[in-house]
């Protein structure tokens, strides 16, 4: 079978794709893509249009300069988070029985504004800079554990034996769901990391999962309040009306789908920097508090998050012709790796003079959980260096990526001398 | 020298808290708290910091006039 069987199919070019903006990319089978992702990415930087219409995937825009990315993110009426309309969804859910299973909605990450603040703002409190502060102990503690469990070992596979289970004990913790449902969560990730089929059903029935595991919980906390993200959902209003336990359930959704592999594939790329970079292990071993740095530009380097959109209205953006319904990818990776933006972007540069990423997108939408994962991220980089001694990548097993909305690190081979 | 802040577009991000969080105080909900601000004397590296570091670029840093 040929690298090109892989690709997903190429649809049809609608009439308004002009030759100059056609460019060929699959960001879910792209094989140089899959092979060294960041790589790719700069090579589209300096050889694809900065923003291109592709025909695989069904279809789609890709921006990939960092103005159209800047730019697209904070025009929310013509760049549409309701990859589906809001009201089509509704419209849908309508028609079902009255005793079907509730169908878990992310809000607010598919909504737009206004709609969108009346579900973001009851829950950004508890995201605040402030309050992810006081959890920065029990995050230690957690990632101490799980490395403690490998220094002896003189090798480990990094995703499955720290960056999967570290955020999810820390959702557990966070959300105050029992220790003992780490297992349920940790299959449920791996279901949600390796599902390729794009069934929606099966999607449903995956996050219906997440709220099932989470239900005892959920309506244990209603009665009996404790000191967890759980017990304080129910005491908020959305749009002055308090929460519902399916408002409850969509926001647990919420978090695992944005807080879980995220910040593990945030954890696999800058530890595989870290591998590759014994020089930069040293430096930041003698000065630890260039560790916050180092986070801020790993999360610049590989930024590997890809949110979709939908073309609210035609338009001309950048010079180019789109159209209503188009579908567009925010090519968050692109963005940050754009040398018009980031002089010498290839370049990891611990001193880029404050000068900001946008790793966590843009706008409105700019990611909820950014100061839990700044503080996840930070705190493993801090750990794994006072930890472990030097590490390296194993040279026989070579790291393996995965494309997508999120650039993904599947194996992540270390090893250390004991 | 002052700071001046399109609060109505401030999304959250806190970089400029991060930098100083006595010349960007932040509310509960972690958005920034002032639209305007005196830069207090020997604070001025920092508020220019803490306006670069902005991601949406809200953060305008209005120099003393030098008559």
């Amino acid at each position: 079978m040929t690298e090109e069987a892989t690709l997903t199919a190429a649809v049809p070019t609608p009439a308004h794709i002009t030759e100059s903006v056609f460019y060929d990319f699959d960001m879910f089978y792209d094989p140089a893509y899959l092979a060294d992702p960041h790589k790719r990415i700069q090579d589209l930087l300096e050889n694809a249009p900065p923003v291109f219409w592709t025909p695989r995937n069904g279809g789609h825009w890709m921006l990939v300069s960092h103005t159209a990315n800047f730019e697209a993110a904070r025009d929310t009426e013509t760049f549409s988070s309701e990859v589906i309309p809001h009201a089509q969804i509704e419209a849908i859910l309508s028609q079902l029985p009255a005793d079907s299973p509730p169908i878990p909605r992310a809000y607010p990450i598919n909504l737009d504004p206004p709609l969108h603040a009346k579900y973001r703002q009851p829950i950004q409190g508890v995201f605040s800079p402030k309050a992810i502060n006081k959890l920065k102990e029990s995050i230690r503690k957690l990632a101490g554990e799980l490395l403690d469990e490998i220094v002896d070992k003189g090798a480990c596979e990094f995703m499955s034996a720290v960056a999967q289970p570290l955020p999810v004990k820390v959702f557990l913790k966070l959300l105050g769901l029992p220790v003992e449902k780490f297992q349920t969560y940790s299959a449920l990730v791996k279901a949600h990391l390796t599902a390729t089929s794009g069934d929606a059903g099966e999607a449903i029935g995956r996050l219906q999962e997440v709220a099932n595991a989470m239900r005892d919980t959920i309506l244990a906390r209603r009665d009996d309040p404790r000191d967890d993200l759980i017990s304080l959902l129910w005491t908020i209003e959305i749009d002055g009306q308090p929460a519902t336990q399916q408002d409850i359930e969509n926001y647990g959704v919420l978090m695992f789908i944005a807080g879980l592999d995220t910040v593990m594939q945030g954890m696999g790329h800058g530890v595989r920097h870290l591998a590759m970079n014994p020089g930069l292990q040293d430096e930041l071993r003698a000065d630890p508090s260039l560790i916050s740095d180092a986070t801020e530009e790993l999360l610049r380097r590989y930024t590997f998050t890809v949110p979709p959109r939908r073309l609210n209205r035609d338009i001309v953006f950048e010079g180019v012709q789109m159209k209503k319904d188009d579908r567009a990818m925010l090519f968050l990776p692109g963005a940050d790796l754009d040398p018009n933006e980031f002089p010498d972007s290839n370049r990891f540069e611990l001193n880029r003079g404050g000068k900001p990423h946008i790793a966590f997108n843009a706008g409105p939408h700019r990611c909820l959980g950014s100061h839990l994962a700044r503080v996840e991220l930070n705190i493993l980089y801090e750990e794994v260096l006072a930890r472990l001694p030097k590490f390296h990548l194993d040279p026989e097993r070579p790291v393996k990526f995965s494309g997508g909305h999120i650039i993904g690190v599947q194996e992540l081979y270390l090893a250390w001398d004991k | 020298m002052k700071i001046r802040i399109d609060k109505a577009n401030c999304v959250g991000n806190a970089r400029c808290w991060a930098v100083s969080e006595s010349l960007f105080p932040l509310d509960d909900d972690g958005y920034i708290l002032i639209e305007e601000a005196d830069v207090p004397p020997g604070m001025e590296a920092q508020a220019r910091r803490g306006a670069r570091a902005c991601p949406e670029r809200v953060i305008t840093i209005i120099e003393d006039d030098a008559h």
